[in-house]
């Protein structure tokens, strides 16, 4: 039952996400992506292929139904999606990864939590800002817009983490 | 085994990853201008820097072969410049030749030394001509500023002789164009130093007289300076005995003219 929901609620979040990429664009210099909490709460059981493949297709849905650049997104998020796991056991230990449990963020705790969400967001950013810029703003230009898209994005992820796995 | 397998693993995780981001970076290039020309100067600079790169391996690993196409120029430029050297010692030699004066009735060939002994009482000295050259056992060996010996025997390319420094060397010379005559030898003393012996009590040889080949002799040719008086000494009693300091500098000695006289057969024979 709760794999069922895991699916909607996921579908659901790359609706909203789809949303917030036509219809709330912030500021030229901050980026909204809750893409980082759906790749973080994938089952453990799937390794980085599968999670490479499930982040390139949420990437490029949500770029082809949104004003975004085609490919964009998949692009950033697939270096996410193959860092997951030794992220996860960066953050979490190597006990989590190896009993395959599920990641709830009630269990794990804010702090955690929210470092692991900032340290994927700060890789789905780093390669969504570099690849935007295109080399046509400058270095501190693109650095404020990074760190304010990760600053913004990082805690609406663990929100959204928290809704797809409630304890 | 397992190590194995998680190796494989990782490579086709690799592989995947390489061909989802080349699918979505080309999905993005096709989609954006700005992108696309991005993408286009990256790759170009990837490709650049990698180009490069080989290049440079490839220069690297082909110098060896640039080197021994460079030693092979090397050594013909050698033999080249060498070949041009001895044209030039030769002319020198010649004019040097012509500028002596020396008697026209020898016949004269520049040669280099190749090796000369100046450690015993005994010394030679090899010369870089031969028969084929046109070289003759009992020629003089001189140059301008003295008599250095004598051709004993002769090779092909090389010939053989007894340098003056060799007690077994007389040399007939003159002292002054119209002075007395007498043998000089090396007394087995300094390079530059000779005697003149047999002289008689009653005649005086001042110093400073310039001593010359006498001419006597079938061997050398007459005339050539051959060194100065620094005095004389009494021996015996009986006859005096005359140091010459020789003009030939033998430490510093390098090219030499063989002097062979055409007529030296005839002369002997007739003196026998």
């Amino acid at each position: 039952m709760s794999k069922y929901r895991f699916i909607v609620f996921s579908l659901i979040f790359i609706v909203v996400q789809i949303f917030i990429c036509n219809y709330f664009p912030f500021s030229r210099y901050v980026l909204i992506s809750i893409l980082p909490a759906l790749l973080l709460m994938l089952p453990l059981e799937y390794g980085s292929n599968v999670s490479m493949l499930i982040a390139f297709a949420a990437g490029f849905a949500v770029d082809f139904f949104s004003t975004g650049m085609l490919g964009i997104t998949s692009a950033s998020l697939v270096p996410a999606a193959l860092l997951r796991q030794p992220l996860i056991s960066f953050v979490f230990g190597d006990e989590i990864s190896s009993r395959a449990e599920r990641i709830i963020p009630g269990r794990i705790g804010l702090p955690k939590m929210s470092l692991a969400m900032l340290l994927l967001c700060a890789v789905f950013f780093l390669c969504y800002v570099w690849m935007d810029a295109a080399d046509t703003s400058g270095f501190w230009s693109g650095a404020l817009r990074f760190a304010l898209s990760v600053a913004a994005s990082a805690p609406l992820c663990v929100l959204v983490a928290g809704i797809l796995r409630p304890e | 085994m397992a190590q194995k397998g998680r190796f494989f693993s990782g490579l086709f995780t690799a592989a995947v990853f390489i061909s989802l981001e080349i699918a979505a970076v080309s999905a993005l290039k096709s989609s954006s201008v700005l992108q696309d020309i991005w993408i286009n100067r990256f790759s170009h600079n990837v490709m650049a820097f990698s180009w490069g790169s080989i290049n440079n391996v490839r220069g690297y690993f082909g110098l060896r072969e640039q080197n021994e196409i460079l030693a092979g120029r090397n050594y013909e430029l050698f033999k080249e410049l060498q070949h041009y050297k001895e044209l030039e010692k030769e002319s020198q030699a010649m004019a040097k030749l012509d500028s002596a004066g020396l008697p026209s009735r020898f016949n004269y060939i520049p040669a280099e030394i190749t090796a000369m002994g100046t450690n015993s009482r005994h010394n030679y000295i090899i010369l870089n001509k031969g028969s084929e050259h046109g070289v003759k056992p009992l020629s003089a060996i001189i140059t301008p500023n003295g008599v250095v010996g004598m051709i004993y025997s002769v090779d092909r390319r090389y010939s053989y002789g007894l340098s003056l420094l060799n007690d077994k060397i007389s040399v007939s010379v003159r002292i002054g164009r119209e002075g007395i005559v007498a043998p000089m030898n090396w007394d087995g003393g300094d390079f530059d130093r000779a005697i003149l012996k047999n002289i008689p009590l009653h005649l005086e040889v001042p110093e400073g007289d310039t001593v010359l080949t006498s001419g006597l002799s079938a061997v050398y040719p007459a005339d050539i300076p051959v060194g100065v008086t620094t005095g004389s000494r009494l021996v015996d009693g009986a006859v005096n005995i005359v140091d010459v300091k020789l003009f030939v500098d033998f430490s510093a000695l390098r090219y030499v003219i063989i002097a062979e006289n055409p007529d030296r057969a005839a002369i002997e024979e007739m003196s026998e």
